[in-house]
């Protein structure tokens, strides 16, 4: 026990002599200007840019300028913003990655007047991936089919993120769609095959929206897949839908799922096996 | 660093100023003269040696145009010997740059002259080949320009400005020392790289039954790269800016190509660029149509050709390359202004790359891929730990932000893969040629880092034969835990990728842990040509093959074809050295080994510091058997002295009387490694005695502390903690029964 004892004091000594000594060595000192709102903000950038006995930044939200004091023989001061800015705020020197920034809270969605905007088209195509943030709301009138395969997709989102919280929320919205959906406005093609698939459709989704058990929902998913699917036959959408195939799911049977991507994101698996699969079947 | 950087300059404008003046001559030979010189580097704040040649790191850009001849004048001012290999390079074989296979090492203080007509374009690179000289400076950009009027010349493309980028890593260990160490199954890396994956570890991250069964199969923690490098550098510069390109000044709108050569030692590495979208517009020197992607992963030793656009004035955009495993990477600022920074690579899920493995291996050790047909890294098994694509870690701050689940997982990012490279031109081969298929199974086992195919090294197999004319498709298999490029010499192949007689051409092809792909070539150069895995650290492990073409023309540069396979062969036989030695308050253990790819030679010590404790010594000579290597029969040789103390323990578990006292045996025996990487032990003295034990060692506990216990038959027991304090110092605690506690430093090489 004695010895026990010994050795842990020994350690506790060790580890002891690393924490008083904290103080940072060849100090330089600079003023520089960072962008940011408030006292969030200053969290955030002084978290980033502190390292013990290397840098130490102090920024104050009214002036926005930031004292940095480092030790210049280990850093400088391109790294510390380049850290700053890494954690969404910009200085003179460096941008923000932009996903960095619109991930800020709101209220530290400060105006980045460093930002040159871009001339031409080139930004354009980063919209696409806010797609799926909100609910869609389409009008009824012009494809009420629509709205509901909408929800589908974003049902089999949640579970390729398997997150079953997620798709029993949107199950519930999707089973609230499906029953407002108006017969009498689907063309005779939809209305034969709504009519044929509408309760085995409506049982399908509650089960998803009953339970967050990922199984369970998976399960369940595969047979909503196939209703979608015949669905989908009848009533052409404006966008192109692959139907995509996993050979492993259900003992080695298969399963299949409609996407609107060509890539694959297994529903079925999520993250275990998130690219196995093919498309069988391109719906245009 | 100035200087360094004036120098490529100076030869651009010579090559240039020959091009202008020798336009009117069909063949023009351009000359290099490189003086190899050691040098000293300080990347880390630490002074170190390296290897400069024309003073700098990388290698000089050599530049030609396609029809010229190069000359190249290789001047070795290093107190060792050297060779210089072009990369993807047609040429005859005496002039491929392999020592000791298509032409002797230069010896120091000598000059060697490489001369060769150009008769292809696009982006390659040299290196040595020579030991491990490619990890400390001997890499260089090799760029082939198109001819004038060349009918395949793409307007849009081969007319942009041009930035040559050769990637490259470096370690303030000296890469023998890295060499040693991983063939030792350090686990310092991993702790360097936060990626111990031990039990504290696992069980805050909820996975203790998936690294329990991890161990249960036997297998160390996962990676996917093996060595930690303190800085990786582009064009020798972690963080570069390029303003502008031959006197013009770039602006919103400008289209730059970027020709990027990996020559890294052992890293892959992720592109990607704050500006927006990704063009590959060539792979391996080979133009490849135009396919826009967001990232793109770039083996060893490959090259790309990309095209990346500045999207807004008064903004320098950021180039990044961050090494596979996102602990380390290198920026290049492209455009003029503030700089718009790239978020970098998250840090990889290892837990769930762990669940990945236990799920693919099979208890035998072979992979088992579920039936899944998998090729051209068209499925990733390792996305399961990039939480850029399969969400984050855990949704531990759930209290955060419920929509920043949203915006991180699944964004819709486009990743390049072989599948997406489809040749401009038909890349058929001779119709009529007859039809040699070779298979290879990727073979390998990282507990003692041996690399081979087929479970066969370089130095265990003979040269494979081809006919000068023939269609040669090589189909490979990759069953081992790692991926590996590999390359071939002095020939292009097509990568069957489904793009028919599209299929692009390469060199090097990287392959995936349980993917098979398909390459064919026209055997067209007689030689002796290298085919092997272009990390460093496993092709000198012997993780490759020679092909050689029938009765052909002896090489003028090897004048002694037995003496230059041996000293070929040496670099895979080359045994390696390990050593633990423990100074305790109750005595001094030890243990010093010195392995191969299948040899074992190891002595164990225990001193006591009085007769009571006693002294022992046993020495094992063992060969590993089989493709994981679990099982080594040896022959023991024990020697022990010791006056009967604490624990009098003389007769053993089954009735026999091991006297302790004064006693030297030898031994027949066999050591297996258990499930849960316990090594059981089995001898048999001359004397009859038997003893058996169960023995595990550096069980991971947290981070930096590791735990071991022995137990044998002769009623023995030893248990130990120890804590890591750096790669080669410990802090160790133990209790053994002949010696009772102790504490003291341990010390390992």
């Amino acid at each position: 026990m004695n010895v026990i004892s010994k050795i842990s004091m020994a350690i506790i000594l060790l580890f002891s002599f690393s924490f008083c000594d904290a103080q940072i060595q060849h100090t330089k000192t600079e003023s520089v200007k960072i962008y940011g709102n408030c006292e969030m903000c200053e969290k955030t950038i002084e978290t980033a840019a502190n390292i013990k006995k290397v840098a130490n930044v102090d920024w104050n939200k009214d002036t926005k300028m930031a004292t940095l004091i480092y030790d210049s023989t280990k850093t400088n001061q391109d790294e510390i913003l380049k850290r700053i800015a890494l954690a969404g705020y910009d200085s003179d020197k460096f941008l923000a990655p932009d996903d960095v920034y619109s991930k800020l809270a709101g209220c530290c969605q400060y105006e980045r007047v460093n930002k040159t905007a871009i001339a031409k088209t080139v930004a354009m195509e980063d919209h696409s991936m806010h797609k799926h943030e909100t609910p869609v709301e389409t009008k009824q009138e012009v494809n009420q089919l629509k709205t509901i395969f909408e929800n589908y997709f974003a049902v089999k989102d949640a579970l390729v993120k398997s997150d079953g919280k997620l798709a029993s929320t949107i199950a519930k919205d999707l089973l609230v769609k499906t029953n407002a959906v108006k017969m009498d406005k689907l063309s005779s093609e939809e209305h034969a095959v709504w009519m044929k698939v509408l309760s085995s459709l409506k049982s399908n989704t509650d089960k998803i929206s009953a339970t967050t058990n990922l199984e369970k929902q998976r399960n369940a998913f595969m047979a909503l897949s196939a209703n979608f699917y015949d669905l989908l036959k009848v009533s052409k959408q404006e966008t192109t839908v692959y139907y995509e195939h996993c050979p492993m799911y259900n003992d080695g049977k298969g399963a299949n799922w409609l996407s609107k991507e060509n890539t694959i994101k297994n529903p079925y698996y999520g993250s275990q096996m998130l690219t196995c699969g093919k498309t069988v079947e391109t719906i245009k | 660093m100035v200087i360094q950087n004036m120098l490529p300059k100076k030869m651009l404008q010579i090559v240039l100023l020959l091009l202008v003046s020798n336009t009117i001559f069909s063949q023009k030979i351009v000359r290099y003269d490189l003086y190899v010189k050691d040098t000293i580097v300080n990347f880390t704040g630490k002074e170190k040696r390296a290897i400069a040649v024309n003073g700098q790191i990388p290698m000089p850009t050599l530049i030609f145009t396609e029809g010229d001849t190069a000359e190249i004048h290789v001047h070795n001012q290093l107190k060792e010997s050297t060779s210089l290999h072009w990369h993807g390079l047609f040429l005859s074989n005496k002039e491929d740059g392999v020592p000791n296979l298509t032409q002797m090492p230069i010896e120091p203080n000598t000059t060697h002259v490489y001369k060769f007509p150009i008769i292809q374009n696009g982006t390659h690179w040299y290196h040595s080949h020579s030991g491990l000289q490619e990890q400390i400076g001997m890499y260089g950009n090799f760029v082939m320009l198109k001819k004038q009027h060349d009918p395949t010349f793409r307007k849009g493309i081969d007319d942009l400005p041009t930035v040559p980028i050769l990637l490259s890593e470096w370690t303030d260990y000296n890469p023998e020392n890295v060499h040693r160490m991983l063939h030792n199954a350090t686990d310092w890396f991993a702790i360097k790289k936060n990626a111990t994956q031990s039990y504290a570890e696992a069980i805050k991250a909820g996975h203790f039954k998936t690294k329990l069964k991890n161990e249960w199969k036997r297998m160390l923690a996962m990676d996917v790269s093996d060595v930690y490098y303190d800085k990786i550098l582009m064009n020798g510069n972690p963080n570069s800016e390029i303003g502008n390109i031959d006197g013009k000044q770039l602006k919103a709108g400008d289209k730059v190509r970027l020709r990027i050569s990996n020559g890294g030692a052992s890293s892959y590495f992720w592109l990607t660029y704050a500006g927006g979208k990704i063009t590959v517009v060539a792979n391996d020197g080979n133009d490849v149509e135009p396919v826009e992607v967001d990232r793109l992963i770039i083996a060893v030793s490959e090259t790309y050709d990309i095209i990346v656009t500045i999207p807004a004035e008064n903004t320098a955009y950021e180039f990044l390359a961050t090494t596979e495993d996102r602990t380390n990477s290198a920026s290049y600022y492209i455009g003029n202004g503030i700089k718009q920074l790239k978020s970098p690579q998250p840090r990889l899920k290892y837990f769930e790359g762990m669940k990945m493995m236990n799920d693919m291996m099979k208890m035998n050790g072979d992979l088992d891929d579920m039936g899944m047909a998998m090729s051209l890294n068209q499925m990733d098994m390792n996305v399961v730990m990039y939480p850029e694509i399969t969400g984050d870690a855990k949704p531990k701050q759930d209290n955060k932000d419920p929509n920043r689940y949203n915006a991180n997982a699944l964004a819709d990012i486009v990743t390049l893969n072989y599948a997406m490279l489809k040749s401009p031109i038909k890349t058929e081969l001779p119709k009529n040629a007859t039809v040699k298929e070779l298979r290879f199974e990727l073979t390998g086992n990282m507990n003692r880092y041996v690399w081979s195919l087929d479970n066969k090294v370089i130095s265990e197999t003979d040269k494979i034969l081809i006919k000068k004319g023939e269609n040669v498709r090589i189909v490979i298999y990759n069953g081992s835990m790692m991926r590996h490029p590999m390359h071939l010499h002095g020939h292009d192949f097509r990568l069957l990728n489904g793009h028919g007689e599209f299929a692009p051409l390469k060199n090097v092809v990287d392959i995936m842990p349980m993917e098979t792909d398909t390459l064919e070539f026209n055997a067209n150069v007689e030689g002796d040509w290298f085919f092997h895995c272009h990390i460093l650290y496993h092709m000198m492990s012997g993780m490759g093959r020679v092909f050689t073409y029938e009765n052909q023309a002896p090489n003028p540069l090897i004048p002694n074809p037995k003496l230059a396979q041996r000293k070929l062969f040496a670099d895979d036989r080359k045994p390696h050295f390990m050593a633990d030695k423990d100074f305790a308050t109750n005595g001094n253990d030890g243990m010093a080994m010195l392995q191969n790819t299948r040899w074992s030679i190891g002595a164990e010590w225990r001193l006591g510091y009085n007769d009571m404790h006693g002294y022992e010594t046993e020495t094992h000579i063992g060969r590993y058997v089989g493709k994981m290597q679990w099982l080594i029969p040896f022959i023991g040789f024990d020697w022990r002295y010791r006056k009967m103390g604490i624990d009098e323990q003389e007769d053993n578990l089954f009735g026999q009387v091991n006297k302790k006292d004064n006693r030297t045996a030898i031994s027949l025996g066999v050591m297996y490694t258990l499930p849960m990487l316990l090594n059981f032990q089995a001898e048999v003295y001359h004397d009859g005695i038997v003893r058996l034990s169960l023995m595990r060692e550096d069980i991971p506990i947290t981070k930096r502390m590791r735990a071991g216990f022995m137990v044998n038959t002769d009623k023995e027991f030893m248990a130990d903690l120890r804590y890591i304090l750096n790669k080669n110092m410990g802090i160790r605690t133990h209790y053994d029964s002949d010696m009772g506690f102790g504490v003291g430093l341990s010390l390992n090489y």
